[in-house]
């Protein structure tokens, strides 16, 4: 059995100890969030925080986790249902398409957000390496602009 | 002149069988009379909803379920079709306004617009009566080919005014005062003499007892306060929150989880599987089993335990005619095709012969080509299907075809013996789709399964390696085009020739009872013509090269190579003439001034008389499609070692009546960066029958670091709604490679513009092709 805290709440796990958190957390705890789109850590649709670093989760097996502190798309949110800023940001300018990759790029922003409140294009650049085969980028560049400045106002 | 054999036609043809073969079925003309083709009659009450028509469920809450019969794979038609209900509706549009694909298959949703390319708001006529009834009996919804505005936003309409007929007529009933004096605003009835008001919610119940009104009056458009003004997306709260239900995301009691082997060969199925004993004794897994003799499913207690057998699968496969072919030898093929005899004849007009043979002209030629690709959805293909014990089946997929869907469940069904008696369509959201989701084959897989066990759910669902690896394609294709210009440096003939697999000829090989056959495929020479351009001669021919390799729809189909073909060739005779490609272009369009208004924005937009350093250079194109006029200048930058980054896309677009103009924008947005990946990076290779690309790392596509910067101008315009899912792809591998053109002074005719290799994990670098000078 594994245990670590997901979304603020304790969660146990009895599953193989190499499956992949992705799927532990799809197939084991309900949480359909995270999605796969490649299996092999390309294109972010997994990501979650693991103690705060943004990590895609399909290459993170269930052993490496324990005690740790996994954050998923669905708990970005407050206790009572207030959205985060970076979602907020995202429903301002209308990011998602299709949607199906957002939950990962809400998470790697989040990350960038909190380590560099107010990060140049570059910085995003460097950053933000998940795939949308919508192409969402240009919004997603301006949602994360955003979200830096609601956080200082 | 040899008139293009259009998709219309087609599929009328199609639709004439299948009709004909219903209409003898069950009772003729006279049945089909009362086949409700616009979904108006038959309110009813359930509980606390009141459902007004086919389209518009009014709750007792005060909240309003709209009915939108086409698939939401990001391209925002959830929300579009539902503001123009609202519009004629007076309901606010905020969170009260739900909206749902509808499970059953109203005749009032039917695509039949695909099919008859007859705008609703101009049918009229015996073929449209006819066709109108039979794809609405047989249940024909389809989305795709940019059409879901075009088909629903005037059926949509009227159902929204008829729905406020009714709540008016309850309102005059309930107040005993004539309709006329009483008009409506947010969602309420309100009789202003005496300051009474009630709400929709209040006299929803009695209005669905109410016939609708025989000839709805439509708002006029000066009083429309939701359509044309950008609203914000009914489906993004959720998608922020993770909440929406993909295909992949659908969850049942006891279900089943599958994962699937292809052959690796195309046409090829299994031999032998040296390792089944191994494979069933690993953890969760339920059984391996083939799928029509063809495919390896593991089926197992979960997805992952299944995908881990299914690596460690052994299996020796059919040999196959095509286990030789590859790129190279398609490509030989492709280029023998362009020498053929017999091409089909899609256009001639004038004598382009005479004009090519002329003496004193200047003649320019040049052959293009491009590879396959993939479509690459961010959501793998998946399906859950369940096979209950009374004999009713239920499937939920992400699909663009309810048809394809039913077909699909049915196929799978049969492979395993079963006929299900009822069946339940749930489709969806998609995550995206891009012509993809149009087919049956992975239905037919989940069907296959689901039949084997009864009772159970099961949902297959492919890996990244079978989607890019195993999956449907966009055709190779190689062009050759011939101009003569004139003194003027125009061109005075323009002779085009296409070799490519047939688009429709392979998907109706798999999805349709009937094939037209391979020639005068209208997909696979769309975007070659340039009706618009002045050109006294023309000429165009087409070539099917069939091979074993399965063809689908892909977002834009012909366009998206027959474009790049034409628009870069127009470019190199506006070189050959020592014209600006902005000017030659202008002086082409001179008899099309609603194409010359958006190359002109999109020139303005661009700043093209500016001059731009060394190693930058900017490229124009233009085409029409799906009714839309798109025009794109790129702007691109090559250092010295051949590293290109696409800086910046302007796009001008008349897309006609514009209902939603932010998702308008985003679509095109979308298009461009899905475009600017298939010109700078997407190619598939084939070995030994196999593609041999798999996933994100060998099959690159762009990331937000090198996405361009886009600005996009909607044009003002006085046609009904035109296509917006595609256009934005058309256009931009030509702007592309004529901007490195103009960067470079070098001509690249082969797609992709450039090679590109990953640098650290999810990083990329283009570096351009070599060209000719
Ligand atoms: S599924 Fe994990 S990075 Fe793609
Ligand atoms: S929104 Fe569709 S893949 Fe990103």
């Amino acid at each position: 059995m594994v245990a670590f805290t997901l979304n603020g709440r304790p969660a146990d796990v009895t599953a193989d100890p190499a499956k992949p958190l992705l799927w532990v957390l799809r197939e084991d705890l309900d949480t359909l969030g995270p999605k796969y789109g490649c299996g092999v850590a390309q294109c972010g649709a997994c990501r979650v925080l693991i103690n705060g670093v943004s990590t895609p989760s399909c290459i993170v097996p269930l052993q490496s986790i324990e005690g740790a502190d996994v954050v998923t798309v669905e708990g970005l949110e407050d206790e009572d249902g207030t959205l985060s800023i970076v979602q907020q940001a995202w429903i301002a300018e209308q990011v998602p398409q299709c949607g199906f990759c957002q939950p990962g790029f809400l998470i790697a922003a989040t990350e960038l957000l909190a380590r560099n409140p107010d990060p140049t294009d570059a910085e995003i650049d460097d950053a933000i390496s998940n795939i949308c085969r919508c192409g969402t980028y240009p919004r997603i560049r301006r949602a994360i602009h955003r979200a830096a400045e609601m956080a200082r106002a | 002149m040899t008139r293009i054999l259009s998709r219309r036609a087609f599929l009328l043809t199609g639709a004439a069988v299948g009709g004909t073969a219903l209409v003898a079925g069950i009772g003729g003309v006279g049945y089909l009379a009362t086949v409700d083709v616009d979904g108006l009659n038959g309110g009813a009450v359930d509980g606390d909803t009141a459902e007004l028509n086919a389209f518009v469920v009014v709750h007792a809450d005060g909240t309003v379920t709209i009915s939108v019969p086409r698939t939401e794979m990001g391209q925002g038609i959830h929300t579009g079709l539902a503001m123009v209900v609202a519009e004629e509706m007076d309901l606010p549009f905020d969170e009260r306004i739900r909206v749902v694909f509808p499970t059953a298959a109203h005749a009032a949703y039917s695509s039949w617009f695909n099919v008859l390319q007859v705008r609703p708001e101009e049918a009229s006529g015996p073929v449209v009566w006819l066709a109108r009834r039979v794809l609405g009996e047989i249940g024909f919804i389809a989305t795709g080919a940019s059409a879901s505005t075009m088909s629903l936003w005037h059926p949509m309409r009227v159902a929204g005014a008829a729905a406020r007929g009714m709540l008016v007529a309850a309102a005059a009933a309930r107040l005993d005062v004539p309709e006329s004096e009483l008009r409506t605003e947010a969602a309420a009835v309100h009789h202003d003499a005496t300051r009474r008001s009630l709400s929709y919610a209040e006299l929803a119940q009695e209005a669905a007892t109410l016939p609708p009104p025989d000839d709805p009056v439509l708002k006029p458009r000066e009083d429309w306060r939701i359509v044309g003004r950008a609203q914000p997306r009914v489906d993004i709260p959720a998608k922020v929150r993770g909440a929406p239900v993909f295909g992949m995301d659908v969850v049942l009691p006891r279900m089943l989880h599958a994962s699937i082997r292809h052959a690796p060969v195309f046409g090829a199925g299994l031999a032998i599987i040296h390792n089944e004993r191994e494979l069933r004794a690993m953890p969760g897994v339920r059984d391996v089993t083939v799928i029509n003799g063809l495919h390896v499913a593991i089926v197992a207690e979960s997805w992952w335990q299944a995908e881990e057998a299914a690596w460690r699968l052994d299996a020796e496969w059919t040999t196959t005619e095509a286990d030789n072919e590859s790129s190279a030898t398609l490509s030989l093929r492709m280029k023998a095709a362009l020498e053929s005899e017999s091409p089909y004849e899609n256009i001639d007009e004038g004598d382009v012969d005479a004009a090519l043979a002329a003496p004193d002209g200047r003649f320019v030629e040049a052959e293009y080509d491009v590879p396959h690709v993939t479509h690459a959805c961010m959501e793998t293909m998946n399906a859950t299907a369940i096979l209950r014990e009374d004999g009713s089946a239920e499937l939920w997929a992400p699909s663009q075809n309810r048809s394809t869907m039913s077909a699909g469940l049915h196929r799978g069904m049969d492979w395993a013996g079963v006929s299900p008696e009822e069946v339940t369509l749930n489709v969806t959201m998609n995550g995206g789709a891009f012509g993809r989701r149009s087919d049956a084959d992975v239905i037919a897989e989940a069907a296959f399964l689901a039949a084997r066990y009864p009772g159970r759910p099961v949902k297959v669902m492919w890996s990244r390696e079978e989607d890019i690896g195993r999956g449907l394609y966009r055709s190779q294709a190689a062009g050759r085009i011939r101009a003569a210009l004139g003194p003027d440096g125009l061109p005075l003939a323009y002779d085009a020739r296409v070799a490519t697999q047939s688009i429709l000829n392979s998907v109706a090989g798999r999805n349709f009872p009937f094939n037209p056959g391979p020639d005068g495929d209208a997909l696979s020479v769309e975007g070659l013509d340039k009706p618009y351009y002045a050109i006294p001669n023309r000429r165009m021919h087409s070539q099917n090269v069939p091979s074993h390799i399965p063809i689908h729809f892909w977002r834009s189909n012909g366009y998206s190579f027959n474009t790049f073909f034409a628009e870069s060739f127009i470019d190199e005779c506006a070189t050959e003439a020592g014209i600006d490609p902005l000017a030659y272009r202008r002086s082409l369009l001179r008899d099309s001034p609603r194409h010359l208004a958006v190359l002109d924005r999109v020139a303005e937009m661009a700043g093209w008389s500016t001059a731009l350093p060394p190693g930058r250079g900017r490229g124009i194109a233009i085409d029409e499609c799906y009714r839309s006029v798109v025009a794109q200048v790129a702007e691109v930058t090559v250092s010295d070692d051949g590293e290109i980054q696409v800086d910046r896309v302007f796009c001008a677009l008349d897309a006609g009546l514009i209902i939603n103009p932010d998702t308008v924008i985003a679509q095109v947005e979308g298009g461009i960066i899905y475009g600017v990946t298939t010109a700078l990076m997407s190619r598939l290779t084939i070995e030994d029958g196999a593609v041999v690309e798999s996933n994100f790392h060998d099959f690159p596509v762009q990331r937000l670091a090198n996405a361009p910067a886009i600005e996009v101008s909607l044009m003002d315009s006085n046609e009904g709604p035109c296509g917006v899912g595609e256009p934005g792809v058309v256009p931009v591998a030509a702007a592309v490679a004529n901007a490195i053109h103009a960067a470079t002074g070098r001509r690249l005719r082969s797609l992709p513009l450039a090679i590109t290799e990953m640098i650290g994990e999810r990083r990329t670098r283009s570096v351009l092709q070599q060209g000719d000078a």
